[in-house]
């Protein structure tokens, strides 16, 4: 069975058959379980550009309120040969590697200080980039050898994340922001980059910024060197880094 | 015009902004067009990025910048593939953004770019003077989101503030606010030489420092101010007459000093200028009226304020009254609306 090409410069989604354009969405609209319900959610649907949408579950949340589940067959398309996303340009190595790179590159100690700043609660994240025992078989960077790795936790003001970094003489800084509204992470991430700039650090420090709303293009606008998004693991940042001390002569 | 205060009087302009959308890159498009009525050759980088068509964070469609022949550009290399003006590269430094390097180039064919500059002030600083030696007689530095940084008497000779109705939905709100950022600005600047002398020395070596009444300098061997407040207000007596603050001024340290010293009201704080400082305009107002005096080594001359009456979100302000307001309460800073240009033209122009 020969596949049928795929024009990378219309893509469209898959279902059944190549270009059919199906898609599933899930939602709650805050009407009554029922035949209007469904209809509603239908005609939402179509308000959105899907063809032929089809209410194929819902379910009554009480309170007055439906969950839906749709399929609808989508009409646009995008360009995927135009589409380039920046990313952390940098060649990523294993927590060994680093290690090695450190030992051979840097010859001391490197210090890190990590947290999860402002409002924001979640430590999923910089715990899954710190914590001794990692994620998803990536060992975190407390257990890297050559690394000293502090992770103040969440919550952390700014100025106490820059008090404890210029404290320890920190070589890099790692923040995390996971749960934000309104854009809140925003604001919160430039005043750390401005209160480094107001007491001098900035030049001396590698920036990290990291979260499933980070890009490493974000990352530029904020004044940070790098911005990881979801699915980056201790090694991808140990590996950069490193690699950032080391070219900005830092070492 | 707006480039008739700046021309011949200053070399490098910040342009700054309150939050995202505020307006600074219309603003820019303003002085661009400006410049190049006048024939004067500019320079222009980012702290930020520009000219992109989307905003990253909003979504929102961003204003695109159209430079003219002969004007001169610092962006990213990754930036400088994404315009469709004809550039000429004449350098490639060494200076690091996650967009590439660093490129200076030179516009041959018209066209619009893409600007994304250098990440800290020391760097945007060193690429405005490349500019300036290619050939720049003003260089613009547009500012990202609502960082004010780059409007340190270090960096840049002057700073245009652009404000608007994203600051927040409540008028008041937004004319507080910019008032707060403009009066830290222009912090009154210590004039006295012999204390200058003595106060440049304090900020060169980085060391908090007290002077007393008989200019006897006191070093304190603290790193950063930041959750150091107690530690000052201890080392503070009856002779302090300054203290000096080399790096930042936050509210947690101003508030750990008024609580720790009764003396405080003899005593004039001392920052390297008003970027320094990190209070909200509520705090700064009640903490001012417990007697805080604080006083800068260099004020930002903040050249003008533009505002815009939009906000992404949907909502916007009746542009006259926003106007009016901003210039009452202003009083000798010129405002510009650059959306509407309206009284812009009938009294700047004229």
């Amino acid at each position: 069975m020969a596949l049928e090409k795929v024009d990378l410069t219309r893509v469209k989604p898959y279902g059944d058959t190549l270009n059919d354009g199906m898609m599933q969405l899930s939602f709650t609209l805050p009407i009554p379980y029922g035949d209007e319900a469904d209809e509603a959610a239908r005609r939402l649907a179509r308000k959105m550009g899907l063809e032929e949408p089809s209410v194929v579950h819902s379910h009554d949340l009480g309170v007055g309120y439906t969950f839906f589940v749709v399929y609808g067959k989508c009409q646009h398309t995008v360009n995927y040969e135009e589409i380039e996303v920046p990313k952390v340009d940098v060649e990523i190595m294993s927590k060994y590697e680093v290690e090695d790179f450190i030992k051979e590159n840097i010859k001391r100690d490197v210090v890190i200080v990590g947290a999860c700043t402002g409002t924001d609660a979640h430590t999923v994240g910089i715990d899954a980039i710190m914590n001794m025992k990692g994620y998803d078989g990536h060992y975190g960077l407390e257990r890297y050898k050559m690394v000293e790795a502090y992770n103040l936790g969440s919550q952390v003001p700014n100025e106490e994340l820059v008090a404890k970094a210029i404290e320890l003489n920190a070589d890099a800084i790692l923040v995390s922001q996971v749960v934000t509204q309104k854009d809140v992470h925003i604001p919160n991430l430039t005043e750390l980059t401005e209160l480094l700039e107001a007491e001098g650090m900035r030049d001396k420090i590698v920036l990290v910024c990291g979260g499933p709303r980070i890009s490493h293009e974000l990352a530029k606008e904020l004044g940070y060197d790098a911005g990881f998004g979801s699915g980056s693991f201790a090694n991808n940042v140990a590996s950069f880094i490193v690699k950032e001390i080391v070219e900005r002569k830092l070492v | 015009m707006l480039i008739d205060i700046i021309q011949n009087n200053y070399k490098i302009i910040s342009i700054v902004g309150m939050g995202k959308n505020a307006g600074k890159t219309v603003t820019l498009n303003h002085l661009i067009e400006e410049a190049a009525i006048n024939g004067i050759t500019i320079g222009i980088t980012s702290t930020g990025r520009d000219g992109e068509g989307i905003d990253l964070v909003t979504g929102t469609e961003k204003p695109s910048i159209y430079a003219f022949e002969g004007t001169y550009i610092a962006t990213s290399e990754k930036a400088l593939k994404l315009g469709d003006a004809k550039i000429e590269i004449i350098k490639v430094t060494d200076y690091r953004t996650p967009m590439g390097k660093i490129v200076i180039g030179k516009v041959r064919d018209a066209g619009y770019v893409q600007i994304a500059g250098p990440q800290t002030t020391k760097e945007i600083k060193a690429i405005s003077n490349i500019l300036i030696d290619f050939g720049a007689e003003v260089v613009f530095i547009d500012g990202a989101i609502n960082r004010l940084s780059s409007a340190a008497p270090s960096v840049s000779q002057g700073c245009i503030l652009a404000t608007g109705a994203v600051v927040s939905r409540d008028m008041n709100k937004v004319i507080r606010d910019t008032l707060h950022a403009v009066e830290l600005f222009k912090l009154p600047e210590v004039k006295e030489d012999t204390l200058r002398i003595l106060i440049k020395d304090i900020i060169q070596k980085e060391n908090i420092s007290l002077i007393d009444e008989n200019y006897n300098v006191k070093t304190l061997d603290i790193k950063t101010s930041l959750n150091s407040g107690k530690i000052i207000s201890q080392h503070i007596t009856k002779s302090t007459r300054y203290v000096i603050f080399p790096g930042s001024l936050v509210k947690n340290t101003i508030e750990d000093i008024v609580k720790g010293s009764r003396l405080i009201k003899n005593v004039t704080f001392v920052v390297r200028d008003g970027t320094k400082i990190f209070v909200g305009p509520v705090d700064w107002l009640r903490l001012c009226r417990q007697g805080l005096k604080v006083k800068a080594l260099n004020s930002v001359s903040t050249l003008a304020v533009t505002i815009n009456p939009y906000s992404p979100q949907g909502y916007y302000f009746d542009q006259r009254e926003f106007l009016n307001s901003m210039k009452k309460h202003l009083k000798d800073i010129p405002v510009f609306d650059v959306v509407h240009g309206g009284e812009y033209k009938d009294e700047i122009y004229r």
